[in-house]
């Protein structure tokens, strides 16, 4: 489609020229992010700061259209794909970082990618906890809009824990903050809502994080085992034995074996199941902690225990690790990444299930699991080229899900829900649930200007007791 | 109002209770289930009822005073359910908070609430966010309320989150939750992620809490008071011996945390953490304070008499993005409970309005209520 012309010269007369982009190509280079699904963008812009990005929201309001954000566009739930013709904010020239030594914060910008952040703190010692995967490519803003997590967020927590305030620009245009490097601030936690919403409640444009010491001390290990089950029985005995991992990560026999032959890691491709286990913190501590990790392992039955010699073997099996899904597509041209979680003591249970479910669909599933906290990301690998594929897949995807909520567990624990998997919020919460998340969204975004059509399922304003706020009900 | 005094009696006359120190109010009710509490709260909606929430009435004397018509007692709203392996916890949001801590150490489990809870409930403690010494280590309260059932203003029971350590399916509701002092509805129940207790504990006193505080890592707490500094341990014993030695102070087995601050008048000095100490320099000579070094809080107990301190403190600190927050205070102190407004008050009054329509609940407690 081509861009409505009053909009970009709208647009580039607030950015310059160079601010926004419309050509076809644009639009579509910008359609679709690391997920399956595609949207219809009208004009992509690039502002420089929270003032530009207000003159954006203010101008595509004017002409109709909503807005989405959008930082690297590694999201897998479709959060950055619009739902209906929209205006996009990429946030990639907003990569200011102002690092406070003293408070251990850093104001930083959300087009920032995560991992550049850990390299400017790694002089002071200092790191930004969360580690997604994707840490390579993937921005602040993006963190902080899915929450992401990572594998050290098994110790650490997720990204909210590392989030102290947020600068935003909501629908009015307003550049409001939330939060502060000061604890509990007075009021609401709107920062915590900000957090984790997807891009539905308006642009972020500056971050206050939280940056975590480096820890002196860190040990690394693989266990391998002979059965997958002997593997998740090992998590489970680790988490309730009383230590916390500073990470503790599995991967199934097909998975492990795709990543050898991409990275040549030397792993060990006869187990049924590898297990990653790192323990860090006071170099006095991570000995005792390695052992138990090993004895409980071994308990299980584990075949081979191997524990990083130096920091190259270290980096080594993190590279493994993290190359997961890189090495997946060598061996087919597509892949369907899924994200649930389950309570950490079913993950026996939860991966029968995900091989039952596979082999009745007859597709090939590998599986890599923040394994210490019972997220699971089981990757179904396909060819989108075979009519009828992807739907087996999506099928396939929806009985994960239902099978994790079966287990007690939920529909993400990471990636978000996006335009994926908001078609399935109600199967976790009630009509009065979701409508009391969608008039929460409206408190901020009364004519859901931001993101339209993702997160909240259609009709989920749907229970109006007909009351109105009372005159003066604040008094 | 008698019509309305025949009505409560009819639906809700098993409920009426007592609870010590609790304010005057038309109606005093004990729900025991998460649906009598939505109950009582859409009769207050629809009969415009101002509604204050009262658990074990110990942070009451935080924001501002509410005059109540129902006064909604939460003790009654029990159950706890513990997931040892998973390390969570549910438990209605009445159960004593120190009573489950009783039950989880048992288990060598926390949730690392204040570790002087008193006759606090859980959902008290969830309500008013309010966190143990602990929290330099682990984080505030609220980094471990993972699910929340919410009866809101109008009488709706709204969950968040989910019994899962980790999860981003819809809003953070928990979080929102917790610190709302009841200004979006009634904790019904809530669901908390746990943490081992570590084996081994000690205290080393120190002299100098700013170096000690680089020179440790990561240690539970780093706490001055009148009487000294101390920074707190936690780990293997080997980790806690081996630290205790390189902290070089003289230390003792086990955590011996300080006395809150008490007295007629007391409040909470919230400034960037590295502020702690110039904090700690502004309060008057003869204060009794905790000072809690790597979180940026002080509590000092003021006089209540003395105007300019409190004043001058407040700006200092709002100065630095920090605040004031009154803790307690004689009925009819002048000084604000909360200072300055947050900027997005507007913003925040519209979420209030999502939870709580008609505006029932607590009104005249938030920050810029008044
Ligand atoms: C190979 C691979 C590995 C991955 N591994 C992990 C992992 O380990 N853990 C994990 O959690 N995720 C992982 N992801 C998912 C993804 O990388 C994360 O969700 C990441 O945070 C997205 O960042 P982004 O900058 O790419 O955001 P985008 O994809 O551009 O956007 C994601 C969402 O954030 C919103 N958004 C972006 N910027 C802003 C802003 N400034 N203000 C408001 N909203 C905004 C968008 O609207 C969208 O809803 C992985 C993805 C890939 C492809």
């Amino acid at each position: 489609m081509p861009a409505a012309a009053n909009l970009v010269e709208d647009l580039r007369r607030a950015l310059g020229a160079e601010g926004v982009r419309a050509e076809p190509l644009d639009q579509r280079l910008f359609s679709k992010d690391a997920g399956v699904t595609r949207g219809e963008v009208v004009a992509v812009t690039f502002p420089r700061n929270a003032v530009q990005v207000s003159q954006v929201v203010l101008i595509a309001a004017r002409h109709g259209y909503p807005i989405v954000a959008r930082g690297a566009g590694t999201g897998l739930a479709g959060g950055a794909v619009p739902s209906q013709p929209a205006v996009l904010i990429v946030t990639t020239r907003m990569d200011d970082v102002v690092v406070d030594e003293a408070n251990r914060t850093a104001w930083v910008g959300p087009g920032v990618i995560n991992l550049d952040l850990s390299r400017r703190t790694a002089s002071l010692g200092l790191h930004f906890a969360p580690d997604p995967s994707s840490q390579a490519a993937c921005t602040l803003g993006g963190n902080v809009a899915c929450n992401s997590g990572g594998p050290h967020c098994l110790a650490e927590g997720s990204t909210v824990n590392h989030v102290l305030a947020v600068e935003f620009v909501d629908a009015r245009g307003q550049i409001l903050t939330v939060g502060g490097t000061a604890p509990d601030p007075a009021g609401l936690d709107v920062r915590s809502v900000v957090v984790g919403s997807e891009g539905t409640l308006g642009v972020v444009t500056r971050i206050l994080v939280k940056l975590t010491p480096n820890p002196p001390a860190v040990k690394t290990m693989l266990l391998a085992f002979s059965k997958v089950s002997d593997a998740a029985a090992t998590v489970s005995e680790v988490i309730a034995s009383g230590i916390v991992p500073a990470a503790l990560e599995m991967m199934d026999q097909p998975m492990v074996r795709a990543v050898e032959n991409f990275v040549h890691a030397d792993l060990p491709v006869a187990a049924a199941a590898v297990l990653l286990a790192e323990v860090n913190g006071h170099v006095a501590a991570v000995d005792a902690e390695a052992d138990v990790i090993i004895s409980v392992g071994r308990r299980h039955g584990a075949t081979e225990v191997r524990l990083a010699a130096d920091e190259r073997e270290r980096l080594l099996m993190w590279k493994a690790r993290k190359s997961a899904f890189g090495a997946i597509a060598q061996i087919a041209p597509d892949y369907y990444l899924h994200d649930t979680v389950i309570p950490r003591n079913r993950l026996v249970e939860a991966l029968e299930e995900i091989y039952a479910i596979a082999r009745r669909k007859d597709l090939l599933v590998m599986n890599v699991i923040h394994a210490g906290d019972g997220n699971l990301h089981p990757q179904l690998v396909f060819d989108g080229s075979v009519p009828g594929q992807l739907e087996i897949v999506k099928s396939a995807a929806v009985e994960i899900v239902e099978m994790s909520i079966r287990l007690g567990g939920t529909l993400s624990g990471e990636h978000g829900i996006g335009l994926e998997k908001r078609d399935l919020m109600s199967l976790v919460f009630s009509a009065v649930d979701l409508d009391a998340q969608a008039r929460l969204r409206e408190a901020f975004d009364q004519d859901h200007r931001f993101n339209p059509g993702t997160v909240l399922p259609a009709g989920s304003r749907c229970f109006d007791f007909g009351r109105s706020v009372a005159e003066g009900a604040w008094v | 109002m008698t019509a309305l005094r025949s009505t409560v009696a009819r639906l809700f006359g098993k409920m009426v209770a007592e609870a010590p120190g609790s304010p005057p109010a038309d109606f005093t009710l004990a729900p025991t289930t998460a649906d009598e509490c939505a109950a009582i709260l859409d009769m207050a909606s629809e009969h415009r009822l101002r509604v204050l929430p009262w658990g074990g009435g110990t942070h009451q004397g935080m924001g501002g005073r509410v005059e109540p018509n129902v006064v909604l007692i939460t003790t009654r709203l029990g159950g706890m359910s513990e997931d040892t392996a998973d390390l969570t916890i549910t438990a209605g949001a009445g159960i004593g908070a120190a009573a489950m801590e009783e039950r989880l150490l048992e288990r060598r489990q926390t949730a690392l609430f204040p570790e002087d809870s008193g006759v606090s409930t859980v959902g008290g403690m969830v309500a008013s966010g309010s966190s143990g010494w602990r929290r330099l280590r682990y984080g505030p309260t609220r980094d471990r309320v993972i699910e929340v059932v919410l009866a809101t203003g109008d009488g709706r029971l709204v969950r968040g989150g989910a019994r899962i350590v980790k999860n981003v399916t819809g809003y953070d509701i928990p979080r929102l939750a917790t610190g709302s002092f009841g200004s979006l509805g009634v904790i019904v129940s809530v669901s908390l992620k746990l943490w081992p207790m570590p084996e081994a504990a000690a205290t080393v006193r120190v002299d100098d809490i700013g170096a000690a505080l680089i020179r440790a890592y990561r240690p539970l707490a780093a706490l001055e008071t009148r009487q000294g500094c101390a920074i707190y341990l936690s780990g293997t014993p080997a980790e806690v011996t081996a630290q205790v030695a390189e902290l070089g102070g003289n230390a003792e087995e086990g955590h011996a945390w300080p006395g809150r601050p008490t007295g007629p008048f007391v409040v909470a000095i919230r400034v960037p953490p590295a502020s702690t100490a110039a904090a700690v320099g502004r309060l008057p000579r003869d204060a009794q304070f905790v000072a809690a070094h790597g979180v940026g809080e002080v509590i000092v107990s003021l006089s209540p008499d003395d105007g300019e301190t409190p004043l001058a403190l407040r700006s200092w600190a709002e100065d630095l993005g920090g605040a004031v927050v009154v803790l307690a205070a004689p009925v009819g102190h002048g000084f604000d409970p909360w200072g300055t407004p947050p900027a997005s008050l507007d913003l925040q009054r519209r979420i209030r309005a999502a939870f709580d329509p008609v505006g029932v609940m607590v009104p005249g407690r938030m920050p810029g209520d008044r």
